[in-house]
């Protein structure tokens, strides 16, 4: 080992270890890694940066439709195909509607969509993951078993297959395609985080004085997989978001008149030739949201878990 | 002339919090066929010396600021990388402390062996090959022949280790640095390493470093001593000089005869644990560094305003305190200690 | 070795099995009637004899098992809509163009995303990093359809290249949609190794070879370069999935005639026999990938190999 100077000659911050009888010391410790974990996620200038843009973009699509003066549904031929200007900072689609107005409309499915589809996702994660983790032996390794054989199942296919299955594609629909054959690394990472807090001392000794293995498990265990969850909503929003843009893209996306960013990309693919920006907008917003994710998991791995980081 | 001479050398790691005198101004030397122990807690700036030696600090952020490396009459910090990477290994060599990270996991030993070899001498795969099992065998690796093509998560802590000395020793080197060679094995392992590095030396006429926080394992091996504290050295003389007639409150601490200030480890007859941390090293106050934990220093004293000098208080026995056994009233032992 | 392989290839015949059956079960949930055409209703009794004929009166186990068995004798059976046709017929004009188009993008994005990770971690912190990540950031999130979108405005429409828009025919048929579809693969690449690069340059054993004195250029070459491979190896699964997600888009854009695109019409068909069909060759090209990364996984890490066999 290189000797860093920098951790040898640190004074040590004062983590009293909580007493392995006084379980209920987990809390306090707990406040404090979070307050820890800010201040390391604000130090990082890109997460941080990244995470302003994601706010404002939330911001934008919740909060922009109601104040803008446009109708995002008044159809003005005269107005059609129109490039970025003052009156219309992203322009007009084919159809003459204001693209700041719609792209703000567009993100609200896009992002719904995105984070139904998201927390869907862990949930079954956490389900299947926590069982797996913590029960252990033989039910582990057949769940570890059938997890690996899922991973043969292709994404996208099978997304279509799902909305083949409903017929009519709604919000749901999305959100079931979309998590239907994502969720098996969610699995992984929470089961993971389940058999290596199993094995803390704070977990033996919750054992050791007789806590029933449900209150170990929703007391000690899943709480503690928290800071995983967290950067895992943000790992897979990205891939969310885009199977939902590329779904809608070849015209498997959720109904009219709702639109996503995917089917106003798949409008703006119609007429690209006289009017790129129509397709560009909503590809960039898209772009935007998952670089924020992207740049939002990397900060947050680096600030609740410094040392180890995924490989 | 010494094989090497090290002067001044200081190294600073240029860090977002400052500017860390990891290696502050140290001197030393080491004779041809000798052995010199440099001893001290982790972050003492022991391994940072050994590798800026190497010329293996890294770098950003770590740079040699000032001082010379001389060996072999040539100042290696002012060669370059290439003529550097042509003495490492061939004339100089060192061995790490955790064998189980030391060694690349998805190569067979036998051709971390041979590719060392080859490197500094025009020879044959198969010659390398004869050569490296001769290694194995000397460093007491059992069925050597037929443990070259495995990878070294086969090997136990110790066996790696010594597979790590073969690969230092394949090329005669005049100098072999140990950096904590023994920290990580297991204790039953510790001493046969050691006897090995030490019948190895006597056998191929080699210099050696050793670097270790534990003053039980150059007390065997070495012929020299230095303590260092907080990137100086405070105290450096010959073995038996220094285990004999310590000077440094420090030196005194760690052969565990510094009179405890609760009285609970004596008591149970515990080693003395020195209480009080190592200073910060990013701008260190203009003091001697280990006043805040010296139980001889008190405020009114020069020591906690003026670094004391490294100084010759017996002959080929140098000291940095203000506060030396020799100059101490009364004897070490029944002392009120001022707390 | 040996054993290892051996039982890592038997191990994906019940993985095939479970995954036939997933799909299988998933298909038959789907409603609607391939035979149905328009809003004609088709005669009862005409009805019944197209159900014997494709075995859809049988339970479902059995259909199973004889879907199973055809699959293993590489029959996917007839298309329900199109007359005449077979499965396999379809497979074999398409799937070669899909392939080809995967196949490149992959080796696009190998050849030029390991070398541009890792120029930026060995120049970690330079301009040139910087420069390197912004793009591999920026390209690993713009969507694939604005990128194929771009590709043929400006080059094809604003300045002519000389490259088609559609089809897949010449090599000049196969730039755009390639580098398309491989942009984003490349900076996943590149991203990976430079973290696993910087990751690796850290390590111990790299700071031994150093000190045994060889040349930097081989400490880079063998022992940083091998070991940072290894999660570029892992990641080439999940890598696969990408390029068939985004090959939908991509063979849309660009009008390629191959099995992404005939899997949206048949979907919208209905034609159940081609998407089962379909469905259970791309499970199985993700399944032989997921086979074959382990295998080299084993051959670059030899501690798994210890531990499995």
């Amino acid at each position: 080992m290189v000797v860093d100077p920098t951790q040898a000659t640190r004074r040590p911050v004062d983590t009293a270890a909580a007493p392995a009888h006084e379980t209920a010391g987990a809390p306090i410790a707990q406040s404090n890694l979070w307050k820890d974990a800010w201040r390391r996620y604000l130090r990082n200038r890109a997460a941080v940066l990244a995470g302003s843009v994601f706010v404002l973009l939330v911001l934008y699509c919740a909060i922009w439709p109601f104040v803008s003066p446009y109708d995002p549904n008044e159809v003005d031929f005269a107005l059609k195909n129109q490039g970025p200007n003052l009156e219309h900072p992203f322009g007009t689609d084919n159809f003459g509607r204001d693209l700041f107005t719609r792209t703000a409309l567009g993100g609200r499915v896009s992002m719904g969509i995105g984070f139904g589809a998201t927390l869907v996702i862990l949930l079954i994660g956490v389900a299947y993951g926590s069982i797996s983790g913590f029960v252990g032996g033989k039910l582990d390794n057949g769940m570890m078993r059938f997890l690996d054989t899922l991973y043969g199942l292709p994404y996208l296919p099978f997304a279509i297959i799902v909305t083949a299955i409903f017929g009519n594609v709604t919000f749901w629909t999305m959100v079931v395609a979309l998590s239907i054959a994502s969720w098996f690394t969610s699995a992984r990472i929470v089961r993971g985080q389940v058999i290596t807090l199993k094995e803390n001392d704070y977990v033996r000794a919750a054992k050791a004085v007789g806590a029933r293995w449900f209150r170990v498990l929703a007391r000690h265990l899943l709480p503690n997989t928290l800071g995983v969850l967290i950067i895992a909503i943000f790992l897979e929003l990205p891939g969310v978001i885009l199977g939902e843009a590329i779904l809608s893209f070849i015209g498997l996306g959720i109904s009219p008149p709702d639109a996503s960013w995917g089917q106003m990309a798949q409008e703006g693919r119609l007429v690209y030739r006289v009017a790129p920006h129509i397709i560009a907008v909503p590809s960039i917003a898209i772009a935007t949201l998952i670089l924020c994710a992207n740049f939002i998991a990397d900060g947050l791995r680096d600030a609740l878990d410094p040392r180890t980081r995924e490989t | 002339m010494a094989l090497l001479e090290v002067n001044d050398l200081s190294t600073h790691f240029f860090t977002r919090e400052g500017e860390v005198r990891a290696v502050d101004g140290v001197t030393f030397s080491v004779e041809r066929g000798k052995t010199l122990g440099i001893v001290g807690e982790s972050g003492c700036g022991k391994s940072v010396t050994a590798l800026s030696i190497m010329g293996l600090i890294p770098r950003p952020p770590a740079k040699i600021v000032a001082g010379s490396v001389v060996f072999d009459g040539q100042d290696l910090t002012k060669l370059p990388e290439k003529r550097l990477e042509d003495l490492r290994g061939r004339e100089i060599a060192m061995i790490f402390q955790d064998p189980m990270t030391s060694l690349n996991p998805t190569l067979t030993i036998g051709l971390q062996i041979t590719e060392t070899i080859r490197r500094h001498y025009d020879v044959s795969k198969q010659d390398a090959r004869k050569k490296a099992i001769e290694l194995l065998e000397e460093v007491r690796v059992p069925r050597a022949a037929n443990r070259l093509d495995d990878y070294p998560h086969r090997f136990s802590g110790g066996m790696r280790q010594r597979v790590m000395i073969a690969i230092a020793l394949s090329c005669d080197p005049k100098l072999l640095i140990a950096d904590e060679p023994t920290t990580a094995l297991d204790v039953t392992v510790q001493a046969s390493v050691l006897d090995l590095l030490d019948d190895l030396r006597h056998e191929h006429d080699m210099a050696m470093i050793i670097i270790t926080h534990d003053m039980g394992v150059v007390a065997e091996a070495a012929d020299d001593i230095v303590v260092m504290y907080a990137g100086q050295i405070v105290e450096h003389a010959g073995v038996q000089e220094l285990f004999d007639r310590p000077e440094h409150p420090y030196t005194e601490a760690l052969l565990g005869a510094l009179p405890q200030l609760e009285g609970e480890g004596i008591r149970e007859g515990r080693l003395t644990a020195i209480p009080g941390r190592p200073p910060d090293l990013i701008n260190p106050p203009p003091a001697c560094r280990f006043a805040p934990r010296c139980p001889y220093a008190n405020e009114n004293d020069t020591c906690t305003t003026h670094m004391p000098e490294l100084r010759e208080i017996r002959p080929n026995h140098w000291v940095r305190s203000a506060h030396p056994v020799s100059e101490r009233e009364g004897s070490r032992l029944g002392t009120e200690v001022p707390v | 070795m040996t054993k290892f392989i051996v039982r890592r290839v038997f191990w994906t015949i019940p993985v095939i099995l479970v995954v036939i059956l997933l799909t299988f079960g998933l298909m038959r949930q789907i409603k609607g009637n391939p035979f149905r055409t328009s809003e004609r209703a088709i005669p009862a009794e005409i009805q019944r004899n197209l159900d014997r004929k494709f075995g859809l009166d049988k339970p479902w186990y059995e259909q199973y098992a004889r879907y199973v068995k055809n699959v293993a004798t590489f029959d996917l059976g007839p298309s329900l809509v199109l007359r005449n046709r077979d499965v396999n017929d379809i497979v074999k004009e398409h799937f070669p163009r899909s392939l080809e188009l995967g196949g490149l993008a992959f080796l696009f994005a190998l050849v030029f995303g390991i070398p541009l990770g890792a120029v930026s971690a060995l120049k970690a912190n330079s301009w040139l990093d910087y420069a390197a990540m912004f793009f591999s950031n920026v390209g690993f999130a713009i969507p694939s359809f604005l990128v194929a979108t771009l590709f043929i405005y400006f080059f094809v429409l604003q300045f002519d290249f000389g490259f088609p828009t559609s089809g897949w025919t010449g090599w000049e048929s196969k730039v755009l949609p390639v580098v398309a579809l491989g942009l984003a693969p490349m900076a996943a690449f590149a991203r990976l190794v430079r973290g696993t690069m910087l990751e690796t340059l850290q390590q111990d054993y790299i700071r031994t070879a150093r000190a045994k004195g060889l040349r930097w250029r081989r400490v880079i070459s063998l022992h940083v370069l091998r070991n940072s491979l290894i999660p570029v190896v892992t990641a080439a699964g999940p890598t696969l999935g990408f390029l068939i997600t985004g090959s939908f888009v991509i063979e849309q854009i660009f009008a390629i005639p191959g099995v992404g695109r005939y899997y949206v019409t048949a979907v919208q068909a209905r034609d159940y026999s081609v998407v089962m069909g379909l469905t259970v060759l791309l499970a199985v090209i993700v399944i032989v990938a997921n086979l074959v990364v382990d295998i080299l996984y084993g051959i670059l890490d030899p501690r798994t190999r210890d531990v499995r066999t």
